[in-house]
C-alpha cells in the first residue's frame, strides 16, 4: 500500500473537485448554446396586442397585475372616419346624442370628441381615464373603420415574464414582440 | 326653436352620411375595414401628432446586469473575504428597494429558469439576454463562492432576511419532508414551460404583490403570511419553496470559496443557534455500529432501488398527465370547443367566439390539443421519474449518518447570510 488511495478526505476533494468541473461545464454549454441563439435572433420581449387579432372581449381591464390595466385604448387619427354618429363615442341605443353618460359608449369618459368642421369631429383618449376595456374598439369595430384599438401602453406595463392577461387572452392576440416593434399601430 | 332646427339639421346631415356610407358596409366583413372614407377637411385641419413612449429597456438591462454581478461581488468579498454582515445587511436593502420596488421584481433569477427550459426545449424561442444572464450568473457566482446570489442580491432573499428577527427551529422531519418541495415546484415548473402551458414561477410568487404595492388579493395574502413566518423563523419562503435555491444549492456543494468555520472553534454553538437556515451541523458521534463495507453495500442497495423510485414516479405522472395537460390554453380551448360542437350553445363563451371569429377549424385545434398532450405524456414522464429520484436521494441522504467533530456548514444549505461571524467569539 504505497498510495493511500483510500484516505477519505483526498477522495472527498478529488470529488468536490469533478463536481466543480462539471458545473462549470454545464454552466458554459448552456450560456454558450443560448447566448449564441440569442446574439444571433432577436429576442421577443414586450407584450403587445395585435389589433387584428383583438376580440375586445374586456379582459385587459380586469386580468392585468396593475390596479389600472396597461392596456389602453389608442386612436388612429388617419383611419378614423371622424364621424357625427361615432360607434365607439355613443353607445348602440342611445336616447340623444349628446355628452350625458347614458349615451356614450365609454364607461369612464375617456374619449374626448373635438368640433373640427361640419360633419367632422375629432376624437381623442384621455389615457389616465382609460382602462383598456375596449367597449369602444367593440363598437367602432362593428360600426366604424376599427381605429379605435387596444394595445399595451410600454411607459406603464410593467412586463411581467408571464403577462397575466396574456394567460386569459380568448383570441391569443397578446404576443411577445421584438425591442423595435414595441407597439402594432394601425396608422404607421 | 333654433335648437330644434339645429339637431333636425344635424339629424339630416348624419342620415345623409349614414346612407352614403352604406354600400361600403356591405363590403365590410373583418373587423375595422376602412368603412367610412377618410374626410377631406376644408379647414385646413392637421392629424395630432401622436407620440407612444417606448422605454429604454436596454439601458435598464444594462443598469440591472451590472448591479446584479456588483451586489454579487460584493457579498462574495464581505462573507468569504471579510467574513462580515454589515455589507450584506446594505445589499439587502439596495436590491429590495431597486429589483424589488423599482423594477418591479420582474424579471428575476427564479423565473428565468423557465425562459432557459423553454429555450433548451423549442428552438425556435430566442430567450432575452437579460433573462439569461439572470439565469446563469447566479450560477456561475455559486460555482465560485456558493449562493451569494441567495444572500441579499436576491430581492425575495433580501425581504425575508431584512424581517428576520427570532429564528425558531422546525423539527427535523418536517424541515426533511418540506425540503422536497422546493425540488418538485422546480420539476412541475420544467414541466409547464417546456409545454408552454404557463410559467407557474411567476404567478405564485409570493411577494411581487409586495413589491407592486397591489395585485390579486390571494397573492398579497400568501406573501404577507411568508413574510410574518420569516420573522420568526429564518427563510421559509427560500427553503421551502424557492426552485432556484434548490438548483444553487447543486452548484454550491462544489463551490471553489466556501464559507468555513473559524479556525480554533472552540465549539461554543453561538454560531449554530444564530443560523436562520440551519445550515451549521453540530458535531454528532454517530453511535450505529457499521463497518464502513457494511454501509457501503447498503447505501448500494438503496441506490439499486433507485430506479424503482423513478418508475413509479414516472408511471404515476404519466397517468396525470392527461389532467395535467388540462392547464394548457389549446387543450383547454379544445375541450371548450369540443363540448360547443356537441352541443351547440346560443351565448357563447369569449374564446368560442374568437375562435370561430379567427375561421379556426376542429381538426386543426384538435391537433394541436394532440401534440400538447403528448409533449405533456413524455415531459411527465420524464418530470415524474426525476421526481421519485429526488425522493430517492432524500431518503438515501437522511440515511447516511457521518460522525463529526466539529462544526461543519452544510454549504448547500448556507446562503451567505453572514448572521454567524458576528456571533463567532474566536474572531479577531
Amino acid at each position: 500500500m504505497g498510495h493511500n488511495i483510500a484516505n477519505p478526505v483526498s477522495r472527498k476533494k478529488f470529488l468536490r473537485l469533478c463536481g466543480s468541473i462539471a458545473a462549470g461545464v454545464a454552466a458554459a454549454s448552456i450560456s454558450g448554446v443560448l447566448l449564441r441563439r440569442a446574439l444571433t435572433a432577436q429576442p421577443r420581449y414586450f407584450w403587445q396586442i395585435d389589433p387584428m387579432k383583438c376580440t375586445c372581449c374586456g379582459r385587459c381591464a380586469t386580468a392585468c397585475v396593475l390596479p389600472v390595466s396597461a392596456v389602453k385604448c389608442i386612436h388612429a387619427n388617419k383611419v378614423c372616419g371622424y364621424c357625427d354618429l361615432c360607434g365607439g363615442y355613443y353607445r348602440t341605443n342611445a336616447k340623444d346624442l349628446n355628452t350625458a353618460a347614458e349615451n356614450l359608449r365609454c364607461p369612464t369618459g375617456a374619449i374626448e370628441r373635438k368640433f373640427v368642421e361640419d360633419p367632422y369631429f375629432e376624437y381623442a383618449i384621455n389615457e389616465s381615464l382609460c382602462n383598456g376595456c375596449g367597449k369602444c374598439a367593440k363598437g367602432c369595430n362593428s360600426f366604424g373603420n376599427g381605429s379605435l384599438y387596444l394595445q399595451v401602453k410600454r411607459d406603464l406595463c410593467k412586463n411581467c415574464n408571464e403577462c397575466q392577461i396574456a394567460n386569459v387572452c380568448p383570441s391569443g392576440a397578446i404576443m411577445q414582440v421584438a425591442y423595435d416593434k414595441a407597439y402594432m399601430l394601425k396608422d404607421a | 326653436m333654433l335648437n330644434a332646427v339645429k339637431k333636425s339639421a344635424t339629424l339630416s346631415t348624419r342620415i345623409l352620411r349614414i346612407w352614403a356610407t352604406l354600400p361600403f358596409l356591405f363590403h365590410a366583413g373583418v373587423a375595422g375595414a376602412q368603412r367610412f372614407p377618410k374626410p377631406d377637411f376644408e379647414s385646413g385641419y392637421k392629424y395630432p401628432e401622436l407620440y407612444y413612449a417606448i422605454p429604454n429597456e436596454s439601458l435598464w438591462t444594462a443598469v440591472d446586469i451590472t448591479l446584479l454581478a456588483a451586489l454579487m461581488s460584493v457579498v462574495a468579498w464581505a462573507v468569504i473575504k471579510r467574513r462580515t454582515r454589515a455589507p450584506v445587511v446594505v445589499t439587502s436593502v439596495i436590491s429590495v428597494a431597486y429589483f424589488g420596488f423599482f423594477r418591479s421584481g420582474c424579471v428575476c433569477s427564479i423565473g428565468a429558469i423557465q425562459n432557459v427550459a423553454v429555450a433548451l426545449a423549442d428552438s425556435s424561442y430566442v430567450i432575452p439576454p437579460s433573462a439569461l444572464l439572470f439565469f446563469i450568473l447566479p450560477i456561475i457566482f455559486a460555482i465560485l463562492a456558493g449562493r451569494v446570489f441567495c444572500a441579499g442580491v436576491c430581492p425575495l432573499g433580501a425581504l425575508q432576511e431584512l424581517v428576520n428577527v427570532k429564528s425558531y427551529r422546525l423539527s427535523k422531519a418536517l424541515t426533511a419532508a418540506l425540503s422536497i418541495i422546493p425540488w418538485i415546484y422546480l420539476i412541475f415548473a420544467v414541466l409547464f414551460a417546456v409545454t408552454r402551458s404557463g410559467f407557474i414561477i411567476c404567478r405564485f410568487d409570493p411577494f411581487i404583490g409586495i413589491f407592486r404595492l397591489g395585485g390579486d388579493i390571494g397573492m398579497i395574502v400568501f406573501g404577507a403570511l411568508l413574510l410574518v413566518a420569516a420573522i420568526f423563523t429564518g427563510r421559509p419562503f427560500c427553503r421551502l419553496h424557492c426552485p432556484y435555491g434548490a438548483l444553487l444549492s447543486l452548484f454550491a456543494r462544489v463551490s471553489v470559496w466556501k464559507v468555513k468555520i473559524t479556525p480554533g472553534c472552540i465549539s461554543c454553538e453561538l454560531c449554530h443557534n444564530a443560523c436562520p437556515v440551519d445550515a451549521i451541523r453540530a458535531p454528532y458521534a454517530n453511535k450505529v455500529k457499521e463497518s464502513r463495507a457494511q454501509g457501503v453495500k447498503r447505501i448500494l442497495l438503496y441506490l439499486l432501488l433507485l430506479p424503482a423510485m423513478a418508475c413509479a414516479g414516472a408511471l404515476t405522472l404519466r397517468v396525470a398527465s392527461n389532467s395535467l395537460s388540462r392547464v394548457n390554453k389549446d387543450v383547454r380551448l379544445y375541450d371548450m370547443v369540443a363540448q360547443n360542437e356537441a352541443t351547440p350553445q346560443d351565448v357563447q363563451l369569449p374564446e368560442l367566439e374568437a375562435f370561430y371569429g379567427q375561421g379556426g377549424t376542429v381538426e386543426e385545434l384538435s391537433r394541436r390539443a394532440a401534440t400538447v398532450e403528448a409533449d405533456f405524456r413524455r415531459y411527465a414522464t420524464a418530470a415524474g421519474a426525476l421526481m421519485g429520484m429526488v425522493v430517492g436521494f432524500t431518503l438515501i441522504g437522511l440515511s447516511l449518518k457521518r460522525t463529526r467533530k466539529t462544526y461543519e456548514i452544510n454549504d448547500a444549505a448556507c446562503v451567505h447570510c453572514a448572521r454567524c461571524f458576528s456571533y463567532c467569539p474566536q474572531k479577531k
